[in-house]
């Protein structure tokens, strides 16, 4: 059996749930200090969307990316023996 | 201790790759648990009370202001542009953690970590409702019945009340805590207030009441890398081998069997265990170093009229008969760095100057003739004002006698936390300018203060060939 097999669930839930919020919320967090979501977003800022939901919705939108990358990386992950089964 | 040791006790957490077993730790009393329950209150109590504590009149002392775009901190106000300064705080906080594993292993895991004191609140509230340690693994494997279905029920129940409280405390330093509460109970939160306070919660509770050591064996990247911050002279918990060795059980009050070591092989230190390990096994990366085992092995110890500390806190060279060598070359220079890190972080706040000054040249025109005859240089000065009121600031100039700005005294009003911006012209007779570029200072001011100023050097351009003779 090869060890990916046998690697728990929870570690891998965790090895793509977990990094992706890591580094989405670090990315978040240099992005807007950098820019202000009102330079980003002068149309939908100006339509009063809150700074909150700027964050909140660009977090969950990063999240949603590194996630599926990291998806991908365990997907790609898995030994090629088995694509032959 | 109140609860019987039942034997033999295998270690739960026996393999990485095997299915994960429940595990029950037993409740410990001792100086280490002492210890842990005083960081508990310590770490959970500042995190509980500090958004509610207000410095000046109607200021959170602690709010990270994100739809303003600010940062209350205590008497300070910081901007992303003092994103710096979280920096240093983040370089200070690794190398303080590094000090500490050098000098006493985990010590971080073991009493200071978020999913550590959350999960001994969790725990405790466990223990209150189920029971005890075999309570509570009668309870897991009874058939489901009322009886079941209350304690269950009701643990889940005060784990998410508790779960809620945390959320909305967690909120409450992004967004102001009052009124958060004041939204809270009249059910009127924004959305994204009660997304936020909703997953915070879910994260406690799945953390703190379901994960637990796996959050420690999974998730935790400094489980992974802080045994190459130890050496021979870390503090590290270890079982006592050649003293505990051969293992067995005896009477208790009879004389020691010479054919055995002091560990009577009870098992209370695998059943105290909150990541299922044997400590006895050696040094392993699941130990959160948590000393559990230790307070457990003392009571028995104790109770033996054997000495204490068959399992302890030790270093490999003391192990090996060296001595105890806390103090070591590593350790003074993590000391020093630390030491400076946090006096120049210090000394640069305490001497901050909540002003900030950018000079652009006009792009288009180095340089141009006044109605009057004089030169003229044209330049853009954006004003920061990072302190918390609104404030005039007043340019004026310096390093080139004789040169005036148009406007007369240029005034810019510019509220807190915006940048103001405003055009200057620079007007010097052909007479006073010495050179091709004359190096000048402009500096702002804020009119109600003159501790408030911010300065930066700019040059004044001449044409070229005025000094081509």
């Amino acid at each position: 059996m090869s060890e990916i097999e046998e690697i728990p669930k929870i570690q891998r839930v965790v090895a793509v749930l977990w990094p992706s919020f890591l580094t989405s919320g670090v990315a978040m967090i240099l992005f807007y200090w950098v820019f202000s979501p009102g330079e980003v977003f002068p149309e939908l800022a100006a339509s009063g969307v809150s700074n909150m939901a700027f964050y909140s919705a660009t977090f969950l939108f990063l999240w949603l990316t590194t996630l599926t990358s990291c998806l991908l990386s365990c997907y790609f992950l898995r030994p090629c023996s088995r694509c032959n089964d | 201790m109140s609860e019987k040791a039942s034997k033999p006790v295998k270690p739960v957490q026996d393999s990485l790759y095997a299915k994960r077993e429940e595990i029950y730790p037993r409740e410990v009393h001792g100086i280490f648990a002492s210890w842990r329950v005083a960081m508990v209150f310590l770490t959970l109590g500042l995190y509980y009370i500090l958004p509610w504590i207000n410095w000046g009149e109607g200021r959170q002392a602690l709010l990270f202001d994100l739809p303003n775009r600010k940062f209350n901190i205590f008497m300070m106000t910081l901007w992303p542009q003092d994103l710096i300064y979280l920096s240093a705080l983040l370089i200070i906080s690794a190398l303080g953690l590094f000090l500490f594993t050098s000098v006493g292993g985990r010590l971080w895991c073991g009493y200071a970590c978020p999913q550590t004191v959350w999960t001994e609140v969790f725990l405790w509230i466990e223990r209150k409702i189920e029971g005890g340690r075999p309570q509570r693994m009668k309870l897991a494997k009874s058939p489901w019945n009322l009886n079941k279905v209350i304690k269950k029920g009701g643990k889940h129940l005060v784990w998410i009340a508790f779960s809620l409280w945390t959320g909305f405390t967690f909120v409450g330093y992004f967004s102001p805590i009052r009124e958060l509460a004041v939204d809270f109970i009249n059910w009127d939160l924004g959305p994204w207030e009660t997304f936020w306070i909703f997953f915070y919660a879910f994260a406690t509770y799945g953390n703190a009441g379901w994960l637990r050591e796996q959050v420690c064996i999974y998730m935790c990247p400094y489980a992974r890398f802080q045994s190459v911050m130890f050496d021979d002279n870390t503090l590290i918990i270890s079982y006592d081998e050649m003293r505990g060795n051969p293992r067995g059980a005896r009477k208790r009050g009879k004389e020691k069997p010479a054919d055995k070591g002091d560990c009577i092989d009870c098992g209370l230190c695998v059943q105290a265990c909150p990541t299922g390990i044997d400590i006895r096994d050696g040094l392993q990366y699941q130990c959160i170093a948590c000393a559990a085992c230790i307070d457990a092995c003392d009571d028995v110890m104790e109770k033996m009229d054997y000495p204490k500390g068959l399992i302890r806190y030790t270093t490999l060279n003391e192990a090996k008969g060296k001595g105890l060598h806390i103090f070591r070359p590593r350790v003074f220079v993590y000391s020093a760095i630390l030491f400076g890190l946090v006096v120049g972080m210090v000394w640069s706040l305490a001497t901050r100057v909540p002003v900030g000054v950018d000079i652009s040249r006009d792009r288009n025109i180095l340089y141009r003739e006044a109605p009057n005859g004089d030169l003229e240089n044209v330049f853009t000065i954006k004003i920061m004002n990072q302190d918390d009121k609104a404030h005039n600031f007043v340019i004026s100039i310096d390093g080139m006698p004789g040169a005036v700005l148009d406007p007369d005294e240029p005034e810019t009003h510019v509220e807190s936390g915006e940048i103001g911006e405003t055009l200057i012209r620079i007007r010097a007779a052909e007479d006073i300018i010495k050179d091709r570029s004359t190096t000048i200072t402009l500096r702002v001011t804020a009119s109600d203060d003159e501790k408030l100023t911010d300065d930066e050097d700019t040059r004044f351009i001449a044409p070229a060939d005025w000094f081509q003779k």
